[in-house]
């Protein structure tokens, strides 16, 4: 509790310091402001599918040999994929909220935003998996695509490196002469901290209850193997 | 800086209250679906509270 609540005071405190502090950008007005989530969801976005990908692979290794620790990989992979959609799903929406205001589009199909739509259906296919196969080999099959899924997160970060495109070219790590204006550093690096907060503490809660319907399903299998051995009794 | 012009009625107004009311919309949905499934999870979790005799079982 007591992480978030901090967590809640930094994004507060972010946010304020987004809408009230930041100076407004000389050449897009007000809507720039939008960049202080953006930004931070798609940094995240682009984050939590390599926990689920290590996750998945730890999943895959355990599997036979430790299954009891391979249920508690499988379990942060599945929360680390719910929290890739979410934060993902906000980066495509603001993305689309400051595109229509600054371009007069809400889309266009060029790189960045075309691998990252990619990147969103392919966890919302994971999410989907997980929830209507019925195979059971579900998690095995969940823990191979997402070691494919993660091979888009390096194509979404680079997109706007290796080709032309209608995205803003790299605010920061693309070279010389980029990055933000030093008033606006604040502003950018609070909501940079609270949302990373934030998407921890959606990832540990979501991997305790997943922890806790893994229990509450393996009491319920000890039950019916009980119940069935006192039928054959 | 004053916040009042976020409520005013041009286009990036909408769309920045928008930006930032969907972001927090959303997180805290999900944040309250957790809440809600480990609340039910754990209900049904509890533990079998009947009194046990002990005279069905068998030695």
């Amino acid at each position: 509790m007591v992480w978030l609540a901090l967590t809640v005071v930094a994004i507060l405190y972010a946010t304020r310091l987004a809408l009230v502090v930041a100076p407004t950008e000389a050449t897009m007005g007000n809507v720039q402001r939008i960049f202080y989530y953006h930004v931070p969801t798609s940094m995240l976005s682009l984050l939590f599918p390599y926990v689920n990908f290590v996750a998945s692979l730890f999943y895959l290794g355990w599997r036979r040999r430790d299954p009891l620790r391979a249920l508690s990989a499988d379990a942060v992979a599945i929360a680390a994929a719910e929290v890739t959609v979410v934060f993902s799903s906000l980066s495509l929406l603001t993305g689309m909220l400051w595109g229509r205001a600054a371009w007069g589009i809400w889309w266009t199909w060029d790189a960045r935003l075309t691998s990252m739509l990619l990147l969103w259906l392919l966890y919302v296919s994971y999410l989907m998996l997980r929830k209507l196969s019925a195979t059971g080999q579900t998690q095995t099959l969940a823990a191979v695509l997402s070691v494919f899924a993660a091979i888009d997160v390096p194509i979404v970060f680079m997109s706007i490196r290796w080709w032309r495109t209608q995205h803003p070219a790299p605010v920061f790590f693309g070279g010389p002469d980029t990055g933000i204006d030093p008033s606006m550093r604040p502003a950018f690096g609070w909501n940079v901290l609270g949302w990373a907060m934030w998407g921890f503490f959606l990832l540990t809660f979501r991997y305790a209850l997943e922890r806790r319907r893994q229990e509450r399903e393996q009491e319920a299998a000890l039950k019916s193997i009980e119940g069935s051995l006192e039928i054959a009794q | 800086m004053r916040l009042s012009w976020i409520f005013g009625s041009s286009m990036e107004a909408h769309h920045l209250l928008a930006a930032y009311v969907a972001v927090w919309l959303i997180q805290g949905g999900y944040a309250g679906w957790i809440a809600w499934q480990w609340v039910r999870a754990g209900k049904d979790l509890q533990p079998d509270l009947s009194l046990n005799t002990g005279e069905d079982e068998e030695f």
